[in-house]
């Protein structure tokens, strides 16, 4: 499938719960609400034709003002195509669906976004730290996690990092 | 160990006494990131470490004499480094192999590096390099080696501070 045939696949199934879809280097990248955000996985993964059955992976992203970014990277291995499945979370309350019921695989995934990120899985079975020190205070990857070194020394290069 | 822990032997049998220790050093190593790669092609054929006295490799903390922390270290992995060094047996020494261990390297600002292993543990000889090149460890263990042939006994075992003389 083209990722436009992806993208409309599960459009009509999603109807108006997917907000946004583009395609770029062959991948569809499909934005859905949070609220649905397992359930288009479920759809992607057992539908037939799209048979998205193997998970890839699942993070998150740090947009700043508009929240988090959840991106799930799911590959057909019978058809060969791709999808990014997106969903956004706001700031104060970021909390999505857990997807272990779809891809059981997806756990630790979700663990370690929910501690890099300090985003809830809802229905998560075991959602503690898989990676950080138990005593770990924050959310290390969010962009207003202050590094303690970087603050006593500046960064030594001649651009900040992303400049 | 006697009566070397309570007056200072004389020079010839001190001698005799740090010239066998330092070609004897079992060695452990603590691989944690590429800087291992670099330890393991020290300890093979080409540049061959053993050559030198430097054995590889102790079973277990219990049996070493020498620690090479080679690589990265986490705030995660450091109490468990701590420990594997505290179970090894006095006198022990320890090389800091590459950047990171060192000082964090080019990991210094991160979240989750701690700033160098001699935040933990005492570390007699200092590689640097990112990765050091295996030369490099066999310069560092031959400094180790002059350091182990000037020291005191005494010293050594009563837990004071340890001199370095020039070798």
């Amino acid at each position: 499938m083209t990722p436009e045939e992806i993208s409309q696949r599960l459009t009509a199934e999603l109807g108006d719960d997917v907000t946004s879809t583009e395609s770029s280097y062959g991948v569809a990248t499909v934005t859905v609400s949070a609220a649905r955000y397992a359930d288009a996985a479920r759809f992607a993964k057992t539908t037939r034709g799209l048979d998205f059955t193997f998970f890839d992976f699942l993070t998150a992203v740090d947009e700043g003002e508009q929240g988090y970014g959840i991106v799930t990277h799911l590959y057909s291995p019978i058809h060969k195509h791709h999808l990014q499945l997106r969903t956004v979370v706001p700031n104060d309350a970021p909390t999505v669906p857990t997807m272990t019921g779809v891809f059981r695989g997806a756990n630790w995934h979700e663990r370690e976004t929910w501690e890099m990120f300090g985003v809830v899985f809802d229905g998560h079975p075991n959602l503690v730290k898989l990676l950080l020190p138990d005593e770990f205070e924050g959310h290390p990857l969010r962009k207003e996690f202050l590094l303690m070194s970087r603050e006593v020394k500046p960064w030594p290069g001649a651009k900040e990092p992303g400049e | 160990m006697g009566l070397s822990d309570k007056v200072e032997v004389p020079p010839p049998i001190r001698f005799v006494l740090n010239w066998g220790r330092k070609y004897s050093l079992w060695v452990f190593n603590f691989g944690l990131a590429c800087c291992a790669i670099e330890f393991i092609a020290t300890s093979m054929a080409e540049h061959d470490f053993i050559r030198m006295g430097v054995i590889p490799f102790a079973h277990g903390p219990r049996q070493a004499d020498l620690m090479v922390v080679s690589g990265t270290l986490t705030d995660k992995m450091a109490p468990a480094v701590k420990r594997l060094y505290e179970q090894m047996p006095e006198p022990k020494y320890v090389i800091s192999f590459g950047s990171c261990a060192n000082c964090g390297g080019p990991y210094w600002d991160s979240y989750s590096v701690a700033k160098g292993v001699d935040q933990i543990i005492p570390v007699d000889v200092y590689v640097p390099g990112c990765p050091p090149r295996p030369e490099a460890l066999l310069q560092g263990i031959i400094k180790l080696q002059t350091k182990i042939q000037n020291e005191s006994l005494k010293q050594r075992y009563t837990a004071e501070p340890l001199t370095v003389e020039a070798g």
